[in-house]
Parts: C-alpha cells; structure tokens; sequence
C-alpha cells in the first residue's frame, strides 16, 4: 500500500518505472493520480511505455477528458475576447488556459478549472460591466464576501456565465493586494506577449514567476504536485528556448519580490522531478525543504490525504502570508459568527 | 492513518476497488454479488470510498461519508447501516463522472429475441420496478441504473449491477423473488426505504452479450394505460437531460445520441400495474421489424 | 445597418434534421444547439463571406417561399445578434 506520492513522482520522471508495477500498484498509482489531478501528464508521460489493458483504456479516457477541457477552455477564452472587444487594453490568459493557448507542453494533459484572466487594476469596473453584459452574474451575492473581495483579493468576485455555466475569475494581479510580497504588475502587462487572436500571455520568466507565486504565497500546497510538475515543464521549456532564460528569471524574481520563492520552487523541482537547473538560481538547501517535500507527497495509495499535522501547518501558514494577522483575526472571526465554511479563495487552484 | 478495506467488484464493462473503514458494507457487498466474475489481482477503472465524515465518527454513531476518484462536494453523509446504499451511490458517481467508454443514459434495460428495450425517465418513472418485474417475466435483465449505449456500433451494452428497489417496489419484488436474493432492509435513506436485489442468474452469466436497441420508452407510473408519440426534439433534450456524460463525450456523443433517435422507436408509456405495462409492450414488441 | 456577419466555417457545423427542429453540433466549443427556422437557413445561405443583414434577408428571398408582409431584415437582425451571442456568427469590424 503506497504511503505516500512518490511512486506517481516517479512515474512522471521516469515513465518506464511504471513497468515494474503490479495491477495492485497501479491501480493505486491511478488513484494517486486523479486525487493530484495529474492522470492527463501521467497519460502523456506513459503513452510509449507497456501498461496493462485495461490501465491503457482508463489512461485513454483521461487524455480525452483533459483534450475536452482543452477545447471547453480555448472557447471560453474566445467568448470573453469577443465579450472585450471593445475594451482597448491588454487582456491576459492565466495558468492552463495561458498554456493550452500558447501551445506549451505544460499545457498537454492538464485539468483546467475556470478561466483566469488578468487586466489592469483601474479597467475592472469596465471590464465588469462588458462581462455582465454579455451573460455573466455573480455567483454569490453576500456583502461581506463581495466587499472583502473587491478592498482585499486580486480578484473580481467569482462570475458564472448564465448559459455555459462556466466560471470566469479577473484578476489584476498575481497575489492578494493583502499578501507580503507586491508583484510588479505595470512589468508583466508591459512585457506580455500577444497570440494570434488578441489575447495575451505573460512572458515566459513571468508565467513561471505566476505559477511559482500562486505554489507558495497562494494556498496551502494542495495541487501542489500538479503546480510543481507545470513549473518543471515551464523551466524546462522556457530555458531550452532561450540562453538567457535563467538571468532574465532572476531579474523578474527581484522585480516582483519572490527571489526566495523562486529558489525553493528550483531547489523543488529539481529534488522531485530531475528538472535541470541553474545552481546559481537554486539558492541554499534549507531544512524547510523537507517539510515541503513531506506535504506535497501527502497522498495515500487510496487517494486519501494524510499527514494532517503538516497538512494545516501549511493551512494556517497560507493565510498568514495572505493576510496581515488583525484582518486575519477579523476575518475568520465573521466567518465563524457566520457559521461559514472553509471560503471560496481556498479552492482557487 | 487508520486501516482501511478493500474489496473489487466487475460488472459489465467496468471494474471497481471499493475501499472502506468498516468491514460491514464490503461484507454485504461480497455477498450479494458471489456470482459475479472476482476480478482479484486485476485492475480497476475506478475507487470509491467510504470513509468516516470526521474522525470520531468511524466508531461514534458512525457515518458514512462518499468519496473516491470522482467525488462531489458536499455530498451528504450515510449512516452505517447505508452503508451498502453508500457503496452503490459510490459507483454510480464513479461512472457517471468518469465513464467515457459509452454514452450514458439514465434508463434501465431489458432485452429479448436479441433486441433491447430501453425505459428511460426520472425518479418515480418506475423504470427500475419495470426492469425488475420484466425480469421475472422472459426478458433479461441489463441494468436499472445505467444504459450503456456503444459510440461505435449502437448497440446497448450490459451493466447490470444489484437493482435497487424502493418503497413500495420492495413488497411487490419480495412476492416473486426468493428472499436469499434481495440485500438488507434499509429504512428511511434519503430516497426512501430501499432493499437491493440479485439480478437473475441468467443476466450475470450473460452480462458480457450486447443489443441493439429496439424500443426506447418513456413510462409514467400512476396514469391510465395509454401508449402516445413524441417529438423528436423533445426525446433528444430529455436524452441530453437524461445522459451524464453526452457533453463530455463531444463530436462522437453527438453522432452517437442523434443515430440512436433516427432508429430507434420511440412512445411515452401511462401504467398502472405491471401487467397493464407488460401488454403495452408486447403489442409493441410485436409490432418492429 | 451596414454591420456585417460571418458564419462559422462549414467545417466547424455538424447538422442534424429532427422532425420540427435543427440540431447543430458545434467543433470549436463542444456546444449542441438546437435551432428553429429561421437559424439554420440564415447559417446556410451565408456561406463563407461576410454579409450585413439586408443581404443575408435578400439571399433568403431569394432561396426560400417567404411571407411578403414580414420584415425579414429585422427578422435576421435579431437572429444575427442572438447567433452571435452564441459564437455561432461573428460581427467583422468595419
């Protein structure tokens, strides 16, 4: 009975170690997988190695189901470009929507949520208006939520198309407005880049810096494995492309404040999935690193989740950084007087 | 972390892992399905769980919380003594959120002289109690939950796992079933009383044997026996409405669920009793090519 | 109005007669649509080409027995708007 994550680690790794799995392991693995929601990039890994049968069908139906989410996500995107189109400012893709739209390999077999787009600050209100007028609404309509949102997060409250019934968030920038660290938003419109129809993605120093921001200074490292196997293809496709990748990753890190967060995400990546790296952007091992290690692997073999102590260490960490200690105090407070539950930017992935 | 057990089960197409921290539910479940084909040492196309809700309700009253691969939020909790229902609702969740292989239609199906006849409609339709009765009476049995029809060829295929009877369902089964086929009593679950039975032998032997679809019904218990026509657009929403995974399913759903209204027959069916349903269906049965 | 439309590619559309509807399956979003007259005969006869709605009503006229007391321009204005609203049709800037 598989304790932990590694064995999927490793299949991602090295996609021939999962020849020497029994059907009993395997059917674990799968398990691992789907709970990590990782079986689409499992699926890629493994299409050229032996797997048994009936695993070939089940791996079959997850490259379909993320080729699915693949095309449900580059239409939405389409619906909210044209819902925009009179708005004249720069409009940008985020996270799986952004990979499957510049065709990167990081985008190949992921499970996209909802489309995450990002605009300048001063536009919401337009940008609001044009959504809601195209067929958007509010999910939820509570002041408290609606107004802590607006003052506090990075983006609008959640938005739901009435027929599609599919969700939008717009953000204008990468981490709350509440969390320590203070993005450089002004650099990462300036230095998106544009595609074919319109719509923009941030440059490749800048998604990677995204998708490392949103791993430790945006949740609590649940879907860590899967944000850590997209930053590993992103390092692996953006410094292949360009010999001067790692200096300019360097100086974007400086920009926007996350040097640290870049270095334990390269220490990471390189620990868990062999990603090559630049020594001199990996900074100092330190202790902490195991218990990273140690959370993100925190998966059984029947899917459920473990190591709870470690587990809400990180709860409680993630909302530390996202909130000063007297609004985190008052926060939670209303929360429990309202008899709420776990609320709604904890789901954000 | 606390042990946990484990049992597979194989029915029709898919293979399951059923995990549990009580031993109970697995016990009936092995029970219950003995005649099936035990597919130990094999793989399986998905798990379910069931797991205590909070950690000190896996002793204390304890309750059931319904999870697995595919899982839903908030899904409301069981007591232990559902356990088994817990199980049952665990698969139907697993294929209803991640079977791709064949377009999914909520319908139970029978079939004869090699055709099927597929009952499609909501809760209290009776479609389930059809398939049952109709059983019993020289058809076999295909499933009462899930309709599983072929992308490829049309054909229905099988899928017949424990059909699950309710409330007033139960007396009428219990007078025609022998008793060692039918699982516990389960009183006032969220969908009433329910007890699950044993398909007929001949269904589990025959489980891997397809059908073309030959009559498609929409039944409505409790109205005065009438057969009647329906739009084509409206049996192809209400399918739409009725299959889990038509969206997820794109182009080859879409192929596969238009081909199916061309061909297939379609009547709303009013009954009172099985017998006023049996004779509807035999004049129809009789009258295809 | 002078606004001109263009129709999804005929690659994109997978058509299904029903006895008193159209179904269409749409490629690019996975979406099935279920339209009444007179959708579908305005996505047939715009082709591939960019077309206001005054044209679209002229080349209707001309392929189908209609009323003579309709406003078909108005008609197939409200239908381009509905359809463009469902990504079925594009407005082409001017």
């Amino acid at each position: 009975m598989m304790r932990d994550a590694r064995t999927l680690v490793r299949a991602l790794r090295e996609p021939s170690s999962v020849e020497a799995l029994n059907n009993g392991q395997w059917t674990e693995l799968i398990s691992v997988a789907r709970a990590e929601s990782l079986i689409g990039s499992l699926a890629h890994r493994v299409k050229d190695v032996t797997v048994p049968d009936r695993v070939r069908a089940v791996l079959q139906d997850a490259v379909e189901a993320h080729d699915l989410a693949r095309q449900q996500a580059l239409w939405e995107a389409d619906c909210a470009r044209r819902a925009l189109a009179d708005y004249p400012g720069k409009i940008l893709l985020m996270k799986g929507t952004a990979y499957v739209a510049a065709n990167l390999e990081a985008g190949i077999g992921r499970s996209i949520g909802d489309l995450d787009i990002m605009v300048a600050r001063k536009d919401m209100p337009v940008v609001e208006a044009a959504l809601l007028d195209a067929g958007w609404e509010w999910v939820k309509p509570d002041p408290y939520d609606d107004q802590y949102y607006r003052e506090h997060m990075h983006e609008l409250p959640p938005l739901i198309h009435r027929e599609r019934d599919r969700m939008i968030d717009v953000h204008h920038t990468i981490l709350p407005l509440t969390a320590r660290p203070t993005p450089d938003v002004k650099a990462i419109l300036d230095a998106a880049v544009a595609l074919d129809d319109g719509l923009y993605v941030m440059a490749p120093a800048d998604m990677l810096i995204h998708s490392i921001a949103h791993l430790f200074a945006d949740g609590d490292l649940s879907g860590g494995l899967r944000n850590l196997w997209d930053i590993n293809l992103l390092i692996r496709y953006c410094s292949g492309a360009d010999p001067e990748f790692w200096i300019k990753l360097g100086t974007r890190a400086e920009i926007h404040g996350l040097v640290s967060e870049l270095e334990r995400a390269v220490r990471l990546a390189e620990r868990l999935y062999a990603t090559p790296v630049c020594k001199s952007r990996a900074g100092k091992r330190r202790f902490s690193d195991c218990l990273y290690v140690r959370r993100l692997l925190a998966r059984d073999g029947y899917g459920r989740e473990t190591r709870k102590i470690t587990r809400f260490a990180f709860y409680v960490r993630s909302h530390w950084l996202r909130m000063p200690p007297v609004m985190l105090a008052r926060h939670l407070w209303t929360k429990w007087r309202k008899g709420g539950k776990s609320s709604d930017w904890t789901r954000h992935r | 972390m606390s042990k946990m057990h484990q049992i597979m089960l194989k029915i029709g197409p898919a293979a399951f892992r059923i995990v549990s921290a009580w031993r109970r539910p697995l016990d009936q479940l092995t029970d219950l399905y003995k005649a099936y084909p035990a597919p130990t040492g094999e793989t399986v196309d998905f798990t379910v769980r069931l797991e205590p809700e909070k950690p000190w309700r896996r002793f204390v009253r304890p309750s059931v919380h319904i999870g697995g691969d595919f899982w839903l939020p908030d899904a409301a909790p069981l007591p232990l003594e559902q356990g088994l229902l817990g199980a049952e609702m665990g698969m139907n969740l697993q294929m209803a959120l991640g079977w791709r292989r064949h377009l999914l239609l909520h319908a139970s199906s029978v079939e004869k002289d090699g055709k099927a006849l597929v009952m499609t409609g909501q809760s209290g339709s009776g479609k389930s109690t059809l398939s049952a009765m109709l059983a019993e009476r020289g058809w076999r049995f295909m499933g009462d939950e899930f309709a599983l029809l072929s992308l490829d060829s049309g054909e229905i295929i099988p899928f017949p796992r424990l059909i699950s009877l309710k409330n007033k369902a139960i007396e009428a089964m219990q007078d025609i079933a022998s008793e060692e086929r039918f699982g516990p009593e389960m009183k006032a679950t969220p969908k009433g009383d329910i007890r699950h039975l044993v398909p007929p032998r001949d269904a589990i032997a025959r489980m891997n044997k397809p059908a073309r679809p030959a009559l498609l019904l929409f039944p409505r218990f409790g109205h005065a026996p009438e057969l009647r026509d329906m739009g084509q657009a409206e049996i192809f929403v209400r399918l739409t409405q009725a299959s889990t995974n038509y969206v997820a399913l794109g182009e080859a759903g879409f192929r596969s669920l238009t081909r199916f209204v061309d061909e297939v027959p379609v009547k709303a069916m009013d009954y009172q009793s099985i017998d006023q349903a049996e004779e509807l269906i035999d004049g129809l049965w009789s009258e295809l090519r | 109005m002078t606004q001109k439309y263009r129709a999804a590619e005929k690659d994109e559309l997978i058509w299904h007669d029903l006895d008193s509807m159209t179904l269409l399956y749409h490629r690019p979003s996975g979406i099935t649509h279920m339209l009444a007259d007179p959708a579908p005969a305005i996505l047939e006869v715009m082709g591939g080409v960019p077309l206001s709605a005054i044209e679209i009503a002229e080349r209707l006229a001309a392929g189908f027995d209609l009323e003579s007391n309709i406003d078909t321009e108005n008609i197939v204005l409200a239908r381009l708007e509905e359809l463009s609203g469902l990504g079925l049709v594009s407005r082409v800037p001017t």
